[in-house]
């Protein structure tokens, strides 16, 4: 009893709209002559009286506004500025002296409307495409906004651009920016590789959003010849190309982990060379050694993807 | 309004939008978009200017195509064509340089749409390499006439005379092909092709019996990668059916070359050798994927099942070049290698409740390699044959990954979340037959004003071997006590900081993000022991004005790692520390409309990686290596002058210098090493001015009116 008197008249009736429009499966039964009082009266163009800034203006230059297309916002009989935005009659409508004015749904992280709001506009179109997988991806689970990573308002949306869509993913993600900074990395930097090129960035069930089923597989959409299968295969190379390589950037050449020779020290151990210790003696200007400089253990063991040759064991042919 | 309230609101107005009765029953009759200013017509921008580069660097031209000294054109452009429904566009970007791109694309939106590309990406490696070898095709290296063979590179007399100067690097060419239909049914078919052609040099290793020489192998490869599918999308489901082929082809399928150390004087000529290249191989793989978005819990069920073979069946060569070994008849004349892959998948997502959500997911990932075995009895080096038949391997495994987790969102500014993964492969063929690992974490996202983000996560993860083959270990002739870091018990501790900020009364915007990963291998007495990772980095923007922002942001990073050996093939002997740190900063600025009519951009960005070893040796003092330090420094100004309504004038001003002192190239000339024969590569060090200046002319409005 003392809870029921604690709600506000107000708060009733937020909470009856939230209960009436939240059933599963609950149909409006409207006429075609009323209108949704929702919606505004003349759709953009009402939102044009205030809204008429370039970059407003700028979604005429993009694929959202194709008034042909009978999918798409401004094709005919959609919902224009409203098919995003949401119903904004209120907004647009009149005001009382000393109210805000209400909101029409905004985008962004700082927008003041839930993520999950936001993305489900998205979604209403784009389920199939991008929404495909993006409830099993770590987007969505950190609630990342669709508008935080495009921009729907600009001719040329930066993330959908090989040059520009790294700085996009760069705001958040710093530590793979520090790492594509780094001496030996994949060409970000020159702008002609981006983060989709590998990464499947709406999200897949593999849980490391990548564009292709795996780790290799991926890597193999253009390094097609490391695929194999050899006759002669390095185990660690056919399991995960990580093991020995990291993608986004390494201080060291080939973008491997650790130098040689010690990086295949770690798993190879076997009596003689592959288990000698190498030190600074084995310098050029010290007793110059075959496991150390030039290609290290690579000066013989070149094939070190693999080898298809019948005497091609040890990777050396 | 109240945050809390605005929220209510919309979610409400979102919630009543939802409900697709409502979408299909709002009057649009009167909604005439009498101002709306669609595209019409053609727009463009065509951009052309001369750029010069004041030295040649190969690394400089690394993805550029600026390698080299001199004025080059600099052409770029974009355009848009609309008309009744139909829709064009084209953009070029560094059509003059070997990094050039061209993208087309054409076609009625919501129907269909077709686009065409072709880019070019130069890898550029090397500009100080020399090499003594002339190729012939792209599978012969020939040595210089008058060669003098020898027992050690100090005994090339004609080493000096013959060596000549040869880049090292590649070029990648790309075509792209791809279109989409949408049917009025939902159902939407996609096609991409692509066809990528690489060519050039690239280092490669030929071994003799103890010694062994670079070699410029030339590189011709094509590989044509096909996507094909069909999606469908009604209401709550969604489907995607595609089919996926990679076709990989060599040109060159072996490399012969002449052995420039001891030569046989019962034969004449030098000894030749021979490896075998990359074999032609081809994927297909058929992909089925899909969600159902369930009204109850606001759950979304997803699926992934995935089918692909893989084959390579490349003519074998023979055990050996060599005609004077009496080698045997290999078992087959081709691999038949074949790999089938599975990969299937479900995923669940759910709000029980309103401020939580639970996700449920499974993955199965395997590698089934099919590729026959037989034993081979390989001849060593193209010198001797040896005594101990082999066997090959077809390695394969199975790989699941089960995880739950939930978030609960305790209040409108708290989120918690928590989560646990199970991993478990299975191997054929390895030492580690089964493992598992166990990972969970926790996480909380705090937002205690609309101006402060704070999201904190830890966890850990225990990698566990379950089955550790000896035999397998032992096979493979391995020290007993060593266990390879991939498949060794792994005990790791992770966390994450990120704070963002972005006050309402202050124009400035900051991040800063932390992390750590603690790895520890305490059940190998031998191979990697530790290894340790740490970052730190902070981004600021400033909105200095309306039409100025500047930012700084800077970064470190640490990699710390421990591994040890035995040279006694015993207990350990000596321990390697690996140090491996990263830094930069830098800054910008972006002035825009000065005097209406001018634009800057400023950036700057400063690199310093840094790598550390230390090996330590029983009963020796501990050896330290240089560390190999690597400098970066780039400076990019623009300058954009807009000199009437269509025509714009760029200047660009671009410094970059990078700096290495990497011992492994540092001094090491092709003849440094007794017994390998190197191409004399020095560690990069260049410093690259690009000045240009250029002319942008548009076609169309620059600004968006509403029409008159």
């Amino acid at each position: 009893m003392k809870l029921l008197r604690q709600i506000r008249p107000r708060g009733i009736a937020i909470a009856a709209i939230l209960v009436v429009f939240s059933l599963p499966g609950y149909v409006l039964a409207q006429s075609a002559e009323d209108e949704d009082p929702a919606y505004s009266r003349e759709g953009a163009d009402s939102c044009f009286a205030c809204h008429d800034d370039q970059l407003t203006l700028a979604v005429f230059r993009t694929k959202h506004a194709v008034p042909s297309d009978p999918n798409g916002p401004f094709g005919h009989g959609q919902l224009q500025c409203e098919a995003c935005h949401g119903p904004s009659g209120d907004h647009a409508g009149r005001v009382r002296r000393g109210e805000e004015r209400p909101p029409s749904i905004n985008f962004g992280s700082d927008s003041g409307t839930p993520v999950v709001v936001q993305n489900e506009m998205c979604m209403n179109c784009h389920t199939g495409d991008e929404g495909l997988a993006w409830h099993a991806g770590g987007h969505d689970n950190d609630e990342v906004a669709c508008a935080d990573c495009h921009t729907s308002h600009a001719a040329r949306d930066p993330v959908m651009a090989t040059a520009t869509q790294p700085d996009v993913c760069f705001d958040c993600h710093q530590y793979e920016k520090s790492q594509a900074m780094k001496p030996y990395s994949h060409p970000f930097r020159q702008g002609k590789m981006d983060c989709s090129g590998c990464h499947n960035t709406h999200g897949d069930d593999s849980g490391d959003l990548f564009a292709r089923q795996t780790l290799n597989g991926t890597c193999y959409d253009c390094h097609a010849e490391k695929r194999g299968p050899y006759l002669w295969e390095h185990a660690p190379v056919a399991e995960d190309c990580s093991t020995c390589h990291d993608p986004h950037g390494s201080n060291n050449p080939g973008m491997i982990t650790m130098r040689g020779p010690m990086m295949c020290q770690g798993c190879h151990s076997q009596a003689g060379h592959p288990s000698l210790a190498s030190t600074a003696d084995g310098l050029a200007d010290g007793m110059p050694s075959q496991y150390l400089l030039g290609r290290n253990c690579m000066n013989c063991h070149t094939q070190v993807h693999g080898s298809n040759h019948p005497s091609g064991s040890k990777l050396m042919r | 309004m109240t945050e809390v309230k605005i929220k209510i609101l919309t979610t409400a107005i979102a919630l009543s939008f939802l409900s697709t009765a409502a979408w299909a029953q709002v009057d649009t009759s009167d909604w005439k978009c009498e101002l709306c200013p669609f595209e019409q017509g053609y727009d463009a921008e065509y951009e052309a200017g001369a750029l010069y580069v004041s030295d040649s660097a190969a690394r400089f031209g690394n993805a550029t195509g600026l390698d080299e000294e001199g004025g080059k054109l600099a052409l770029d452009g974009e355009g848009r064509y609309a008309s009744e429904g139909f829709q064009a566009s084209w953009t070029v970007a560094d059509l003059a340089l070997d990094a050039r791109e061209l993208e087309v694309e054409a076609g009625r939106q919501g129907r269909y749409g077709l686009y065409l590309g072709y880019n070019e990406l130069p890898y550029r490696q090397f500009d100080t390499t020399e090499t003594i070898f002339t190729a012939q095709g792209n599978d012969f290296l020939r040595l210089p006439p008058g060669w003098v063979a020898a027992g050690s590179t100090a005994g090339f007399t004609e080493l000096a005379n013959s060596l000549y100067p040869l880049d090292i690097g590649s070029d990648r060419q790309n075509i792209m092909l791809g279109g989409h239909f949408l049917m009025s049914s939902g159902f939407k078919f996609f096609a991409d092709f692509r066809q990528e052609n690489r060519d050039g040099v690239q280092i490669t290793s030929g071994s003799g019996f103890t010694q062994s020489s670079m070699l410029p192998r030339m590189i011709d490869y094509q590989t044509d990668t096909i996507d094909l599918g069909l999606r469908y999308a009604s209401g709550p489901l969604s489907l995607s059916l595609a089919w996926y082929g990679s076709f990989f082809d060599n040109k060159a399928g072996s490399l012969t070359w002449e052995n420039p150390f001891f030569d046989n004087p019962a034969t004449p000529g030098f000894d030749p050798h021979r490896m075998a290249l990359e074999p032609d191989n081809d994927f297909q793989q058929l992909t089925l994927t899909g969600s159902y978005r369930f009204q109850t819990w606001n759950s979304v069920l997803g699926f992934t099942a995935a089918n692909g073979t893989g084959k390579q069946n490349e003519p074998l060569l023979p055990y050996t070049i060599n005609p004077n070994l009496a080698a045997g008849a290999l078992p087959v004349a081709n691999l038949d290698g074949k790999v089938d892959t599975s990969n299937y998948s479900v995923t669940l997502t759910s709000r029980p409740i309103r401020k939580g959500r639970i996700i449920l997911g499974y993955r199965f990932d395997e590698r089934d390699n099919q590729t026959a075995q037989a034993t081979w009895t390989r001849v060593i080096v193209d010198t001797f044959v040896s005594a101990e038949p082999e066997t090959n391997t077809p390695y394969s495994f199975e790989r699941t990954r089960m995880h739950v987790s939930g978030e609960y969102e305790l209040f409108d500014q708290l989120r918690l979340s928590a989560g646990y993964e199970r991993r478990e492969l299975d191997r054929d063929f390895q030492e580690v037959a089964e493992q598992t690992e166990d990972n969970g974490w926790g996480r909380a996202r705090w937002r205690p004003a609309s101006w402060l983000d704070i999201s904190i996560k830890g966890g850990s993860a225990k990698r566990e071997i379950d089955r550790y083959d000896e035999n397998v270990a032992a096979s493979f002739g391995q020290n007993p006590l060593l266990r390879k870091y991939n498949l060794a018990y792994r005990y790791r501790e992770y966390g994450e900081l990120t704070v963002s900020t972005s006050p309402a009364n202050l124009p400035v915007s900051a991040t800063i993000s932390a992390m750590f990963a603690d790895d520890s291998y305490t059940q190998s007495q031998m191979g990697l022991n530790q290894a340790e990772t740490s970052h730190i980095s902070a981004d600021v923007s400033w909105a200095v004005s309306e039409n100025t922002t500047a930012y700084v942001l800077v970064g470190g990073e640490t990699i710390d790692a421990d591994q040890s050996g035995s040279e006694s093939f015993g207990t350990p002997d000596w321990s390697a520390f690996h140090s491996d740190s990263f830094s930069h900063y830098g800054g910008g600025l972006e002035w825009r409309n000065i005097g209406e009519n001018t634009d800057i951009v400023l950036d700057y960005t400063h690199t310093d990686g840094e790598t550390g070893i230390r090996v330590y040796r029983t009963g020796v003092s501990p050896s330290d290596f240089p560390d190999i330090d690597s400098d970066f420094d780039s400076l990019r100004l623009k300058l954009r002058y807009q000199k009437s309504d269509r025509l714009d004038i760029d200047l660009n001003l671009r410094y970059e210098s990078f700096e290495t002192n990497d011992w492994a190239l540092a001094g090491v000339a092709p003849d440094t090493i007794p017994t390998v024969l190197t191409m004399g590569a020095d560690p990069y060090d260049y410093s690259v001015w690009v000045v240009g200046v250029g002319f942008r002319y548009l076609i169309g409005a620059r600004d968006i009116s509403f029409p008159e």
